[in-house]
């Protein structure tokens, strides 16, 4: 899970989750708490579902 | 847009009743200098120190660096958009103290400030160990906000500064510059068989005390404009940067960016200096993707042959700095990019958080994690125990004796990514 994508392609990550923005990549000060929650399980929830999806080469989990 | 640049070579600083400069010293009335650096009601004290050229002394925290100027003619006037409203600047006729500079310093904001050593293994390293400080410290209110107290020593410096620049206002010069770029279709014929070249000069803007000014507006906000080369020398981009202190640009660096120098330097000789491209380097990926992109669009549009790249900081920075090389290069135009290294106290680890096969013409500034012993000094000016704290020091770099053990990281401006720095290669 990342913010800068790129990076973790340059770096040879294999199943790579974009989050928010650097000093909060699985938040966003911006919302009320309980929107911030919502956005914080789907993350989680996301980085689980790469994590049993198989790949075959480096992939960008994107927005569905 | 025309500027003539006119230095006064300052020698010397010394405390006087009047400010004036006379045969090469600059005379400071510390008292008139306090009270108009501490016009702020967020202000609680402000202290003056003078710290001269191979002097045992430290100063810690370092905040910004601040080159005192003062526009004799032409519009507007040194740091737009903070201290004389917001006409352009970059035209006419301004004097420099050159050799003179205003520190600020005073209790800590952030955790990356930096360190200046006037004498000794530290002052090979930073460019502002040979300048005439004036230094400036500043302790706020004791409530005050981070973020508001960073503003407050900022606005100072800039006060100070300029209050020192007005001295220079009627000064005979010792030398003279003059420095020209053209509208772009008038710059493109006037040496049409040269190579052109844009300057696409990144800056370090990713909040949270990571910020930089462009005419006082906050560069995160911008999306990528055109800065005619002089601009610069006017004070229009001001530091405001917390950020590991080799390799931020103080506000002094901005004021005299080299990168700018040295391309006027060629301009008309081997170069066709066209302009500046001023970028941005954010903490969300749409916008370092928007802003790459921009700045590949301006480049292409204004004719460029090729594009010198300038990073500010490191590490997600790093991001920017491949995009822009990337997409820069994807529109037919060479690059060559500025940066330094993180590559571990060793020197064996990766340099950058990034890379790309295109950037295949790069200068690096040094390896900010070298570690040094700062010898111990007479006089500190500030707190010498939050070299325990900034960004290239631990717990422990503040030896018993008083000497400072850590990487050089913690010396401002040991690694600029200007090439406003002493490091340097060679083969043997």
């Amino acid at each position: 899970m990342c913010t800068v994508v790129p990076i973790s392609l340059t770096v040879g990550a294999n199943r790579i989750v974009p989050t928010v923005a650097i000093p909060y990549p699985l938040g966003n000060p911006a919302l009320d708490p309980a929107d911030e929650k919502e956005l914080r399980r789907k993350l989680v929830e996301k980085a689980l579902k790469a994590l049993q999806t198989e790949v075959t080469e480096q992939t960008v989990f994107k927005d569905e | 847009m025309r500027l003539e640049i006119g230095n006064i070579f300052i020698k010397d600083v010394q405390f006087g009743d009047k400010t004036e400069v006379k045969s090469g010293t600059l005379f400071v009335n510390k008292d008139e200098l306090a009270k108009i650096a501490g016009d702020d009601e967020r202000i609680k004290s402000v202290e003056v120190f003078l710290a001269r050229p191979g002097e045992s002394v430290r100063i810690i925290p370092v905040k910004d660096v601040v080159e005192p100027r003062v526009k004799v003619s032409g519009d507007g006037g040194i740091f737009p958009g903070f201290m004389t409203g917001v006409d352009q600047v970059g035209s006419g006729r301004t004097h420099v103290l050159k050799g003179a500079a205003v520190v600020t310093t005073g209790k800590i904001v952030g955790f990356q400030e930096g360190i200046i050593d006037m004498k000794g293994a530290g002052a090979e390293y930073t460019p502002f160990s040979k300048t005439n400080n004036v230094v400036v410290k500043v302790e706020p209110l004791d409530d005050l906000k981070q973020h508001e107290h960073e503003v407050v020593v900022r606005l100072a410096g800039f006060r100070a500064a300029n209050y020192l620049g007005e001295a220079g206002k009627d000064v005979k010069v010792d030398e003279e510059k003059v420095y020209e770029t053209k509208p772009i279709l008038e710059q493109v014929k006037e040496y049409p068989n040269l190579p052109k070249v844009v300057y696409a000069y990144m800056l370090q803007t990713q909040g949270l005390l990571h910020n930089t000014y462009y005419y006082g507006v906050d560069v995160k906000q911008i999306v990528p404009t055109f800065m005619y080369p002089t601009e610069a020398f006017d004070g229009a981009i001001t530091s405001g940067n917390c950020v590991s202190a080799c390799d931020k640009n103080p506000t002094y660096v901005h004021e005299n960016s080299p990168v700018i120098t040295d391309l006027f330097e060629q301009h008309g000789k081997t170069i066709n200096f066209l302009g500046c491209v001023v970028t941005n380097e954010n903490v969300t990926l749409m916008d370092k993707e928007r802003s790459s992109n921009m700045t590949a669009k301006l480049v292409e549009f204004l004719g460029a042959d090729a594009a010198i790249i300038s990073e500010e900081g490191f590490g997600n920075p790093d991001a920017d700095l491949v995009m822009n090389c990337n997409k820069i290069e994807g529109k037919g135009v060479k690059t060559c990019l500025i940066t330094d290294e993180y590559a571990g106290q060793d020197g064996a680890s990766q340099s950058l958080a990034d890379s790309t096969p295109k950037g295949d013409a790069c200068v690096t500034a040094g390896n900010a994690n070298v570690v040094v012993t700062l010898p111990v000094m007479d006089t500190v000016i500030g707190y010498p125990e939050v070299a325990n704290v900034i960004a290239g020091g631990w717990d422990g770099s503040l030896n018993a004796d008083g000497s400072i053990t850590a990487e050089i990281q913690v010396i401002t401006g040991a690694t600029n990514e200007l090439g406003f720095n002493y490091l340097t290669a060679k083969t043997v």
